[in-house]
């Protein structure tokens, strides 16, 4: 009774061992466990696709006649030419992926109804943007290369 | 010598007999502690209760619409591990497979049929199941994370649907897809992560194929088939299906279960409250246990053992299951398109039917058509038992104190309905309205 336990001891302050060693492993399972679901989502998203590229050539300039309108379904992208300006315009709609096809006013979307205008403005159905324009550029060998990662703002061409 | 080779003889004579023994403890039962003891200790039958109400077993309360889901998921099982021996998840190959099963496999017409109908069918018999439990009230206390399990079950069918919906690689499978994912791309923060690691790359192709395969083969069905087990486990655990109120129901002695000390902790686990440590407690009754530990006194008047009632009920209802899977694939054929064509959507690009609501929506606005609303509805489907927390018209059909819930709950069915059939029927191309008349 005498040897009342000293308040400032750091020994009881300390946590017990026990009690060290039930967090210690709780938190490391915990860790682990978390540690495992984030490496089978990096494992799940992969690295390299094998899909197409996102550069690619299309053709020499004089392939497109001015007045041109022509959609490449494989690539996603109208080639359009005014002129001696050239643009691509994505054809994949910006509602829900499905491809559309240039018309007399414009494009059209066939799943949803989706309509735009000859630049890609959203003139009807539920689009919720207007389609991407890519910027395109004259490779050294004279050919035209498209570049979809890289959008450009609406209306801006390459002069041939 | 004589003596040694007789012994032999006998346990030769004896052994077909000692095996069967040995498999099947009890012969077919004459008793009632017989019936009891034959669900008590065959492992199949065990899952189930040794006695079940009556109420439970009649055809108009519960439509069998529980069983109908599990047998068709069982159907499904049977019938896609067979498919799957055909199958090659590749861009190439897995439409020429398609075809093969029409012309060069044996019952390969009826299989990729029953596959394919059952499917369709779960969906709506589970949802149809959804609306028996929720029209009388079952998901109550102590039943409420039952409901949440039906309603993770309800989801994991719509997936297992959707994967397999692409895995014929024609115009159908493609475009719904496409247009599948798209909408899952709006989710909010994640939605662009999400369908890159769906899809595996930027567009439907051979690595979506190769995932939403491993997905519809492995991964759904093993997650499908623990929730299963839980949905059911959880059922003998809140006591059976949903009854009304005892006082509704005719008033009924509880069931007396004698124990002989020492007591075992076995059936501990509906006591019936503390009437302290006389010797015979009284318990409401889960299982027999057979031996010299627990005897049976008095049973509840409104339940029948469920050997053979209940077991006669569910085979009817299996049966019923595959003749109605089997006549509708033998009348109609599984539909399939051209091969996928990247270039030509058709017009319109349609999801699977169970979607179409979904679709409709979106084409008024993606996110909220897509993600919004159909994420606000699920919560609250899910919060249901937690919202609603009267405690009475549990166990009846349109119990009147419900006539709130319930009116609710069918204003939401009735509008996903109407939007269901406005997108199968009244749309054409370009999602034009069109009158299918």
């Amino acid at each position: 009774m005498a040897a009342a336990p000293k308040t400032n001891d750091p020994v009881d302050q300390q946590m017990p061992r026990r009690q060290f060693l039930s967090w210690f492993s709780g938190i490391a399972l915990f860790g682990s466990a978390v540690a495992g679901v984030f490496s089978t989502f990096v494992f799940l998203k992969p690295r390299a696709t094998y899909g197409q590229p996102n550069r690619f050539s299309i053709g020499r300039p004089d392939e497109f006649p001015p007045g041109a309108r022509l959609a490449i379904d494989t690539k996603r992208v109208c080639i359009v030419r005014e002129g001696n300006k050239i643009a691509a315009i994505s054809t994949t709609c910006t509602h829900l992926g499905c491809i559309i096809a240039p018309t007399e006013t414009g494009f059209q979307c066939p799943c949803h109804g989706s309509q735009f205008d000859v630049d890609g403005n959203v003139t009807g159905g539920p689009a919720p943007k207007p389609l991407s324009w890519f910027q395109v550029s004259l490779t050294p060998s004279g050919e035209l290369e498209v570049d979809k990662d890289n959008e450009i703002q609406t209306g801006t061409y390459l002069s041939v | 010598m004589s003596k040694e080779s007789n012994s032999m003889g006998k346990t030769l004579l004896d052994l077909p007999a000692n095996v069967w023994r040995s498999i099947f403890r009890n012969s077919l039962p004459s008793s009632d502690r017989g019936r009891a003891a034959t669900s008590f200790t065959n492992f199949f039958l065990h899952i189930q209760p040794v006695r079940v109400s009556r109420q439970a077993l009649r055809p108009s309360y519960t439509m069998g619409l529980g069983l109908i889901s599990f047998f068709l998921f069982v159907i499904l099982t049977v019938t896609g591990i067979l498919l799957m021996f055909y199958y090659v998840p590749s861009t190439t190959q897995a439409y020429d497979r398609m075809l093969d099963l029409r012309s060069a496999v044996a019952f390969g017409i009826i299989l990729r049929n029953m596959h394919r109908w059952a499917a369709h069918a779960m969906v709506a018999v589970v949802f149809l199941h959804m609306c028996r439990v929720f029209l009388t009230g079952s998901y109550k206390p102590p039943r409420e994370f039952n409901w949440l399990i039906g309603v993770a079950l309800f989801l994991l069918t719509l997936l297992s649907s959707f994967t397999g919906y692409l895995l014929p690689w024609d115009q159908l499978a493609f475009w719904a897809i496409t247009v599948g994912t798209s909408i899952a791309g709006y989710a909010p923060f994640i939605g662009k992560a999400l369908k890159f690691m769906l899809l595996g790359d930027a567009t439907v192709g051979q690595e979506a194929l190769l995932r939403f395969y491993v997905l519809h083969v492995v991964v759904l069905p093993l997650v499908l088939t623990i929730t299963v087990a839980i949905h059911f486990w959880r059922i003998r655990k809140d006591g059976g299906l949903a009854k009304p109120e005892p006082k509704l129901a005719p008033a009924l002695p509880a069931v007396e279960v004698l124990i002989a000390e020492p007591a075992p902790v076995l059936v501990a686990a509906s006591s019936s409250a503390a009437e302290g440590t006389a010797p015979a407690r009284r318990f409401t009754i889960q299982g027999l246990v057979r031996g010299p530990l627990i005897q049976v006194g008095k049973l509840e008047e409104d339940t029948v053992f469920s050997w053979p009632s209940l077991l006669i009920a569910e085979l009817f209802v299996l049966m019923l299951t595959i003749a109605g899977v089997l006549v509708v694939s033998y009348f109609f054929n599984a539909p399939l398109e051209q091969p996928v064509n990247v270039m030509h959507p058709p017009n319109p690009a349609k999801a699977p039917w169970y979607f179409l609501g979904l679709q409709e929506q979106v084409s008024y606005s993606a996110f909220w058509g897509g993600i919004g609303i159909p994420g606000i509805e699920l919560l609250l489907l899910a919060l249901v038992p937690y919202i609603d927390r009267g405690k009475d018209g549990v166990g009846r059909w349109f119990a009147r104190q419900r006539v709130l819930a319930n009116s609710v709950f069918l204003f939401f069915v009735f509008v996903n309905i109407v939007l269901i059939v406005i997108g199968t029927f009244f749309r054409g191309a370009n999602w034009q309205f069109v009158s299918p008349f």
